[in-house]
């Protein structure tokens, strides 16, 4: 294992972390906007992890799963905004 | 704007066929080479609008400059909260202005609130009703002063998009 | 030809330097998410940093490949987060404006206190502990969404 896998893993590991700390944000978040910016921040760290996993397996095919995947989190966030702003009106 | 729209796929097409058909006579087909050689096909067919489009011709470079600013201003901004979130105290001083406009139409009002949006302290919140103001909710003042950050964003964004498209 | 050997390192090295400084802004931002006292400015400081990480790994990824294919879907998907984040913050927070979501105790409100006496939105604001509230109408209205919102 080179030092280039390392350093991969090493993000990837950071990612992780980043995933973690924004799960106690979603359990915790005392209002709903917040929990909507938490799975905002929940989709970007998945995109990275989709990301660095295809430099570490050298496939470049998973790139497209990332591109769907930045698409539906935009519909999902403002779709959770519209929802909130309906619901209490 | 259309004119750049369409030169950027006259370009792109025009690389993908000198890369296809081996005009470029040994060169690698790598991202680096495909991007120099696209860039240099911009660079040519900016100088042709010299003889038809005089403004495209003066604004394009301007765009360059700012789109350079722009990132600096977000690598600055970016690092300035990383410090903040790092060091155990915070210098934050958050504020809700509003922000007088001078852009009047949907294209200007969209462009500058979005880019606001997209640096890090300020969140632009609201536009009033008659469209004069804007609400921007920043983190960081200088010297706590609400006028300086509004001469800031007048004189470093709102005057170059107003430039862009006029 | 031991120069197409060095460039792949080259290569290796930058990404990884590009790697590493998106996942060092990440990580930064998700401490934040859980340091910043209140809901707006998380929404401020935190989306953006998270944005440039995504292209900062991005780019990274797309100099490790050096293919021409890679760099036009990284720069798609560049394109689009960078488009849609500024929106999908900008339609957050007027939502969360809208529903009397409190600013912090310390947030200075001169210049915003006409719009929220028009909205009748200022018993919300300034409360420097706020609780989550469900309004009845919420619960009636959508007993699921209102569990959900209410159990957490």
């Amino acid at each position: 294992m080179s030092i280039f896998q390392i350093t991969l893993i090493v993000g990837i590991v950071m990612q992780s972390v980043c995933l973690l700390l924004t799960a106690i944000r979603f359990a915790i978040g005392p209002t709903l906007p917040d929990r909507v910016t938490a799975f905002d921040l929940f989709v970007a760290n998945v995109i990275g992890i989709i990301v660095i996993f295809t430099e570490l397996t050298n496939n470049e095919d998973f790139i497209d799963v990332a591109m769907i995947l930045s698409l539906f989190g935009f519909l999902g966030s403002i779709s959770f905004a519209y929802y909130i702003m309906r619901i209490t009106k | 704007m259309r004119l750049l729209l369409i030169h950027a796929i006259m370009a792109a097409f025009l690389t993908y066929f000198a890369f296809q058909h081996a005009i470029t006579g040994g060169m690698p087909y790598t991202a680096i080479s495909a991007t120099l050689l696209f860039a240099a096909v911009m660079f040519i067919l900016w100088l042709s609008t010299y003889f038809y489009r005089r403004t495209y011709f003066h604004k394009l470079p301007k765009l360059l400059y700012f789109i350079l600013f722009f990132i600096k201003e977000l690598l600055v901004a970016n690092l300035k909260i990383a410090y903040d979130i790092i060091t155990p105290h915070f210098r934050i001083q958050p504020t809700v202005m509003a922000y007088p406009l001078t852009a009047k139409t949907d294209l200007e009002i969209s462009l500058l609130a979005n880019l606001l949006g997209l640096t890090p302290g300020t969140l632009s919140i609201d536009v009033s009703e008659d469209r004069s103001t804007l609400f921007v909710h920043t983190l960081y003042l200088k010297h706590g002063d609400v006028q300086h950050l509004k001469q800031h964003i007048k004189n470093g964004y709102e005057r170059r998009i107003l430039e862009l498209t006029a | 030809m031991e120069t197409s050997i060095d460039w792949e390192l080259v290569r290796e090295i930058i990404s990884c330097v590009f790697i590493l400084a998106g996942a060092c802004f990440m990580l930064i931002a998700s401490i934040g998410l859980l340091r910043f006292p209140d809901f707006y400015i998380r929404m401020s400081a935190i989306t953006k940093g998270s944005t440039l990480g995504l292209g900062l790994i991005l780019m990274g990824m797309a100099i490790y490949f050096n293919q021409p294919g890679v760099l036009l879907k990284v720069l798609a998907i560049i394109t689009f987060t960078y488009v849609t984040a500024p929106v999908a913050a900008h339609v957050i927070g007027r939502t969360a404006v809208q529903n009397g979501i409190a600013f912090w105790g310390k947030t200075n409100l001169e210049e915003f206190k006409g719009y929220l006496m028009k909205h009748r939105l200022e018993r919300h604001t300034n409360q420097d502990r706020y609780t989550e509230e469900v309004p009845p109408a919420m619960m009636e209205k959508d007993g699921g969404a209102g569990d959900a919102a209410g159990k957490v």
